[in-house]
């Protein structure tokens, strides 16, 4: 029996790209606080007291808040370097924002003229065009899940590519397994290439089948032909390994190949072809 | 006399419009964006735009703001991955802000000054050629906004390692109405 060292070389194989993928995660670069400070004013210019500041991270969404003393300022240390948004509010006047870029171990200060509340002269916000903020706004949690779905995707991408060169190889090497010019090593290699594609292409179908599923996405497009090819090239790289080392067995007992086993090579040729058909699907625009 | 007093009244709400506090909305829009890539030229389309203009003292205050989720490419593959690499799930809206004098109402070219919005970033287009058509009350405003994504600090999205063009092209079409 070739089969076992076979799939044994494919796992192996698949347990190196596993840790590959796994070795690749961001590094977190450690930066120097910022400053901010300012003055917040009303429309005459006058300093006002215990208005609420809201200082908001642009990039992570992340918010911290204020209040201001009696002289109108604010002073919040202990900031992230990045771009931020300024906003303050207080009852009576509408809210007033800025925005400012943090440099490492910068002090910045930003002042807030208010308006006053109501005025139709007042520049139009979002809350006149009838967006409610909780959809202005954003959540850092859906981006990270978009973001795990995107990667996962993306190795599922080059995976399944790097995988078309071993499922060639094995349907190339078909010819040399089986029918009057077969030998013993070729079904040997053969089997050891079928192998690797089958370790390969599970790994590629993990990052699929894994990614995280976004609620409320209906699936459009293309997507919908890649999935339903999936479901026959999956069934047939299941199907097509069994048969394989039944016909195998057959052929290294000196027996032709016979009963079920010879649809080994039917299933493995529709197998190479949806899976091909899959890739271009979602590659080319038809 | 009587006559020339009477013209004058019949005239003054006229100017009166014209140059004092009144307020535009968005009544319909068409906002479309091209992405380029060797196998593929996408064009991802939205008409849930909504907006405002304010006008004072001379000059029009507009904001208009798309939500990121409402551009339809046909493909929903496609369009989550736009909105995962513009982070449209952190920050959902693209807001264009512009200050347009009131007198540019008047001219079949507008050149503006936009702020936009989007992907975390805000960004300044200067001098963006926009074409404007009167129909009625009715006026359209048409145009293309020459971004491109490094302007958004937005990675390239690529297809087969290979990554699509860095210009993006934005079309605008929108009706606006007199409020």
């Amino acid at each position: 029996m070739g089969e076992p060292p076979a799939f044994s070389k494919a796992a192996k194989l698949a347990l190196g790209l596993a840790i590959l993928v796994s070795v690749f995660s961001p590094l977190r670069a450690q930066a120097q606080s910022a400053t901010l400070s300012g003055t917040i004013t009303n429309p005459s210019g006058a300093a006002v007291t215990n208005a609420k500041v809201s200082i908001k991270n642009v990039r992570s969404g992340q918010t911290t808040e204020a209040q201001t003393n009696s002289a109108g300022l604010y002073n919040v240390p202990n900031l992230i370097p990045g771009d931020y948004e300024v906003s303050a509010s207080v009852e009576g006047f509408a809210a007033g924002t800025n925005k400012v870029t943090l440099a490492a171990g910068a002090t910045a200060k930003i002042d807030i003229a208010l308006t006053t509340a109501g005025s139709s002269t007042a520049p139009p916000s979002l809350g006149d065009l009838g967006i409610p903020p909780e959809q202005a706004q954003g959540s850092a949690q859906s981006q990270q899940l978009l973001d795990k779905r995107s990667h996962m995707l993306l190795i599922h991408q080059r995976l399944g590519l790097i995988t078309t060169a071993p499922l060639i190889a094995t349907l190339i090497t078909s010819a040399g397994a089986g029918g009057k010019s077969s030998s013993a090593s070729g079904r040997e290699l053969h089997a050891t290439l079928g192998g690797i594609t089958a370790g390969m292409y599970f790994t590629t179908a993990y990052f699929a089948v894994f990614a995280p599923k976004i609620p409320g996405n209906t699936r459009r497009g293309p997507i919908r032909l890649h999935r339903a090819l999936a479901w026959v090239h999956g069934t047939g790289m299941v199907l097509t390994p069994i048969l394989g080392a039944m016909a195998y067995d057959q052929r290294n007992a000196g027996e032709k190949v016979h009963g079920i086993a010879k649809y080994h090579s039917t299933a493995a040729w529709i197998t190479g072809v949806a899976y091909g058909a899959a890739i271009l699907s979602v590659s080319v625009r038809f | 006399m009587r006559t020339r007093l009477l013209a004058a009244f019949s005239i003054l709400p006229c100017l009166l419009l014209a140059q004092g506090e009144h307020q535009w909305v968005l009544e319909q829009s068409t906002t479309t964006y091209q992405v380029s890539h060797p196998l593929h030229h996408t064009e991802g389309v939205s008409h849930a735009a909504k907006g405002k203009g304010v006008c004072h003292a001379g000059f029009c205050e507009f904001l208009i703001a798309v939500p990121v989720k409402s551009f339809d490419s046909g493909d929903s593959n496609r369009d989550l991955h736009m909105i995962q690499v513009t982070r449209g799930a952190q920050f959902p809206m693209v807001i264009v802000r512009t200050r347009l004098p009131e007198d540019a109402a008047a001219s079949a070219t507008i050149h503006a000054d936009l702020e936009i919005q989007f992907a975390g970033q805000t960004v300044q287009y200067k001098q963006v050629a926009l074409q404007r058509a009167t129909q009625g009350t009715e006026t359209r405003i048409s145009g293309t906004i020459p971004a491109m994504l490094s302007d958004f600090k937005i990675d390239p999205p690529r297809l087969l390692s290979v990554p699509v063009k860095n210009e993006i092209p934005i079309t605008v079409e929108m009706t606006w109405r007199p409020m």
